[in-house]
Order: structure tokens, then sequence, then C-alpha cells
């Protein structure tokens, strides 16, 4: 088995990591890592959790994680086409620049 | 009591009308383009969305012989494999969803023409579509997530549908980053009930964590599936992408995705904290969510000036509302929750249709320069007279039967406070309500003219607000269908549990 604290402590770290990167980053792109760091996270934590049967590695909660990496991949190819299309118009990838539509 | 289906590859048949239905959209626009007839896929969408409701009248037949209907996905037993497990009320969901695409994809034959890519629209509205009924229908959290990803991707191109302008990317964006977000915190949340009971299924799930004490991870796992479902459903601190993703969209997909799509996320929302938890425990945060969601949505909808702006605010509240169900955690609760999900749908959809023609003929969503338009289009005004009239509560109308069981509930469970917060605040909504109603029926400028909407637009709009008076007059029908599919919620949780553990 291996030991779990440390990888959940990395998950929380990751978690900061991600949200942090959602507030303050300007670059839309780097908005979209961001998301995919957290989206990596909640996938390590579920790998962490399947090898704490005794005895063997649970195969389901590798099918979810393999199954999510597909759907992050597809939110976030859709989120870039997205920042092409914002480029289109603004000429930047800006986040900032994007304040159009208030509250 | 059950019926389990377990051989080869199974898929409900709603669900799969709805996939090869969407797969097959795509040939069809293309041999459209081809050979040149136009309007095949439009035709293609109303047969395919029609099969839906037939499918689900079949569906309906078999469960009410069964109770529960197990269906195993790829032959492999739950709780090791994914499943789908259909009671009255995933049925009761997944007909919302089909009524309501089904009046909106006849809608959007005559809103959508001048639009290039409608084979991608048309595509996109019945994954959307399949993403929601597989929601509903799923038995376990893994495919409940896949299909609400199914769900989420094709509403986040349908927002930024209209990509020649600012406006609809710019919410898109927002829509995806706010929604995957949460998407990262469900998956979380998803770990942690691994993590703590060894399974994803829902069964299985309820089965063991019902009822267990309190500890840190089970505030984490709460505090984690509030916010994952939360953004989908604009529970008020994580609603921001609604008033910017709703109007921009496309109308009918405005009305799909007020309609139903956030409501989609509440069912999930009320199914999971249901299972995992006990109702006395959700009881004050639930309802401290609704307070809060009803109340600020109500004096933002005050202020604003677009049309539907300010619709999807009056969302946001309406949410609120059906939260107060949810707090109350009875049978009686959940059964205001899910009529009032199926009243909303019918009103905010229609509402969103019939500003849709408005904003279809006169080309501006300012709610002072409409001033007079009653004049000009009188059926579409008359039909969203009535939605409005709906969204506030006034008797006679379905909202007025869905709020009052709502709060009646509330004062039930020992919540009379968020009984009469939620009075209040259907009073304070009328305010805005009113507002639209006057612009309606004032006196037009000079020199402003609008044609009335074309005849597909008008008989939608006009079938929805008879809808919409018939069920306030003469709601008994729909009352005992959806406490049946409370009941089997609430009631038949052991039903549910058994189905799958045996």
């Amino acid at each position: 088995m291996v030991p779990l604290e440390p990888i959940l402590v990395s998950v929380g770290l990751m978690f900061v990591i991600g949200l942090s990167c959602l507030m303050v980053k300007r670059d839309m792109v780097r908005i979209l890592i961001g998301v995919e760091i957290l989206f990596n996270a909640a996938n390590l934590c579920f790998i962490a959790l399947s090898t704490q049967v005794p005895g063997f590695v649970d195969p389901y909660a590798h099918s979810m994680v393999m199954m999510a990496i597909v759907l992050d991949g597809t939110v976030i190819a859709v989120g870039l086409a997205m920042v092409m299309n914002v480029y289109k118009h603004y000429k930047t990838i800006d986040i900032r620049k994007l304040r159009r539509l208030k509250w | 009591m059950v019926e389990v289906i377990s051989q080869g590859i199974n898929l409900p048949l709603p669900l799969l009308v709805l996939l090869i239905g969407g797969l097959t959209s795509l040939m069809v626009g293309l041999l459209s383009e081809r050979i040149g007839v136009a309007r095949l896929r439009e035709v293609w969408m109303i047969i395919v969305s029609s099969a839906t409701i037939i499918s689900i009248y079949y569906l309906n037949q078999s469960v009410q012989k069964a109770g529960v209907i197990v269906i195993s996905v790829w032959g492999q037993l739950p709780p090791f494999g994914g499943c789908f497990e259909i009671d009255t009320l995933s049925i009761f969901m997944s007909g919302s969803v089909a009524v309501l695409g089904f009046l909106v994809a006849i809608y959007s034959i005559s809103y959508m023409e001048k639009e290039s890519r409608l084979t991608e629209f048309y595509t996109l509205m019945t994954f959307m579509m399949a993403g929601m009924t597989g929601v509903v229908m799923a038995g376990d959290l893994f495919t409940l997530f896949v299909f609400w990803e199914l769900m989420g991707l094709s509403s986040y191109v349908l927002v930024a549908f209209l990509k020649s302008r600012w406006g609809p990317i710019e919410a898109g964006f927002k829509y995806l980053v706010m929604s995957a977000t949460a998407g990262a915190f469900l998956i979380l949340s998803m770990s942690i009930i691994y993590g703590m009971t060894g399974t994803l299924n829902f069964a299985a799930i309820a089965d063991s964590l019902r009822g267990a004490p309190t500890s840190p991870w089970i505030m984490a796992l709460f505090s984690t599936l509030v916010v994952g479902f939360g953004v989908k459903s604009a529970i008020v601190p994580l609603h921001t992408w609604l008033p910017d993703a709703h109007p921009e969209a496309p109308s009918p997909i405005s009305a799909m995705l007020s309609g139903i799509v956030i409501e989609t996320g509440l069912y999930a929302l009320a199914r999971v904290l249901f299972l995992t938890f006990d109702p006395t425990m959700l009881k004050l945060p639930i309802a401290f969510l609704a307070v809060l969601t009803m109340t600020l949505a109500n004096v933002m909808a005050l202020l604003q000036s677009d049309i539907k702006r300010l619709l999807a605010y009056s969302s946001i509240a309406q949410v609120g509302y059906m939260l107060v169900g949810l707090a109350a955690g009875t049978a009686y609760g959940f059964m205001g929750l899910f009529l009032h999900v199926f009243n909303h749908s019918m009103m905010k959809g229609m509402a969103f249709l019939a500003s849709g023609s408005i904003v279809h003929e006169t080309g501006t969503r300012d709610i002072n320069s409409l001033r007079g338009i009653g004049k000009m289009m009188p059926v579409t005004s008359i039909s969203l007279f009535i939605a409005l009239l709906g969204l506030g509560g006034v008797p006679g109308t379905n909202g007025f039967i869905s709020k009052y069981h709502l709060f009646s509930a509330a004062f039930g469970s020992g919540l009379g406070w968020l009984g009469i917060m939620g009075v209040l605040n259907s009073a304070l909504s009328m305010a805005y309500y009113i507002r639209i109603m006057q612009v309606l029926l004032g006196s037009p400028k000079e020199g402003f003219k609008a044609n009335e909407a074309p005849i597909l637009m008008l008989t939608v709009t006009m079938a929805m607000a008879v809808i919409i008076v018939i069920l306030g007059i003469w709601p008994a029908p729909l009352i005992s269908f959806a406490s049946s599919a409370s009941q089997s919620l609430v009631e038949g949780l052991s039903t549910y549990i058994g189905a799958v553990l045996g």
C-alpha cells in the first residue's frame, strides 16, 4: 500500500494552485491550464484512493479516471476553440479586456 | 418488483433514440445540403424528439409495472459496472426534457432559419437532450458524470453558437471555465465517496453512507457536492455565469438552458444529496442557500433593463424556490420541487420563447425601447403575459400550484421562516414582472414598428400558454404523477437500494 497522506496533501496543494491560477492569471490559455490542474488533482485523488484496498489495486477507479481524462480533454479543446474566437474578435487573449458583460 | 436487464450492451430506449438520432442528424444535414432538400434537418429533429416522447411513454408503462428497472450498460452486473436505474422520478424528469425539447425544436425551425451551421445546431441540441436524459436515468455517479459532461459540452458550444458577435463568446468562455471548475470539484467529491465506500453506485452509496456519523470527510463531501452540482444549477454564490450565458445564447437555447438544464443540475443535487445524507442534516445549509438565492436574484432582477437578462435572474430566483423543497426534505417537499421543475420548464421556456420572438422581430432586448410592443404583437404578448403571471405565482396558473406546495412543505417541516421568506420573495418578484407587463401594454412611441412573429413561433408559444392555464386550473394528473415520482425517491428508497443490492 502506498502511504495516503503525502498524496492527499499534494492534491490539496494542486487544488490551491489551480484555483489561484484561475483567479490571478490574465492569459486565457493559462486559465484553461488552471482548469486542467484542477482536473488532474481530482484524478490523482481517485488513483491514490484506489490503492488503499489491501491486496490489489481497484480497476474501477482506473476506468473512471480514463474516462474523466477524455472528458477533460474535450472540455479543454472546446475552451481553446473559444479562445481562438476571442482572439479573432479582440486581437488579444487577455481576460481583462473581456469586460463588456457586467453583472 | 424489480426488472433487471443485463444481457449484452443495453441503453434505455429514450437515450438510444436520442444518441442515434444525434449521430444520424449529422448525416441527414449533409444529405440535405447535397441533394438540396430544405428543412430535412428540422424535420429529422422533430421526428427524433417526438420518438423520444413516445419511447418515454412506453418506458413509463414498464416502470409502472416493475417499480424500478436496472439496466447494466456493458453486461456487468451493478454495483461493479456502470448502470442505469430508472424509477418514476427519472421518467418524470426525462418527460419534462422531452416535452420542452419537442416544443423548442418546432420553435427553432422559424427562429433559426436565417442562421448558418444549422446541422451543428440540431446535432448539439439532440446531444444536450441525450445528456440530460442520461443524467436523470443514471444509476451510478460514473454514468451520471459522463452524461453530465455531454450535456455540459453541448451547452457550452450552443451558448457560444452565434460566434460572429462578441457577447456569446465571452459568455460561453465564462460558462465553460466555471462549469469545468465545478466538474473538477465533482470528480473530487466522487473520489471522496469512492474512498469512503469503495463504489460509486447510488444504491451502494445510500446503503453505506446514509446515517453515517458526521466527520470532517462527510463535511468535505457535502461541500464539494454542493459546489460541483451547484454551479450548473446556479445556486447563488456560484450563479455568476448564468445571467451572461442564458441571454447571449440563441433564444430557443435560452429556453432549454433556463427551462431544463439548470433543473437537471438541481435533480442531480437532490438525488445525490438525498441518497448520501440524512435529510435532517441538509435542512439548515440548504435553507440558507435557498434564502440567499431567491433574495439576491430577485433584487438583482429588479435592476435589469435587458429583458432576457431579467428572465435569467428570475430563473435563479426560481431555483431558490425549488431549493425550499429540497430543504424541507419530505416527500411532500420533493413533490413540490419536481412539480415546480415541470411547471418552470413550461413557464420560463415560454417566457424565453416569447421574448425571443420579440427580439427576433424588433432586434432589441432593451425593455424601455420595447414600450407598446403589445399593440404590434398581440398574440406573443398575451402568451408572455400568461407566462409572467405564472412565474409570479398568480392563482389560475400552474406557478401558483407548485409554489403553494413548496411553501406549505416548508411550513410542514418546521421551517416556517423559510416559507415566509419564499412568499415575500414571490411578492417581490411580481414587481419586475409587472414592469414588463406595463411595457407590453404601454402606448408605443412614434415610428416604432414591428410585425407579429411567424406562425410556427406563435403556435408554440400559444400551446405552452394553454398548457400553463390548463395545469393551473386542473392540476390533479400532474400532481399525482409528481407525487408518485417523489415517493419513488423518498419512500421507495429501500426498493431503489434493493434493486441493485438484492
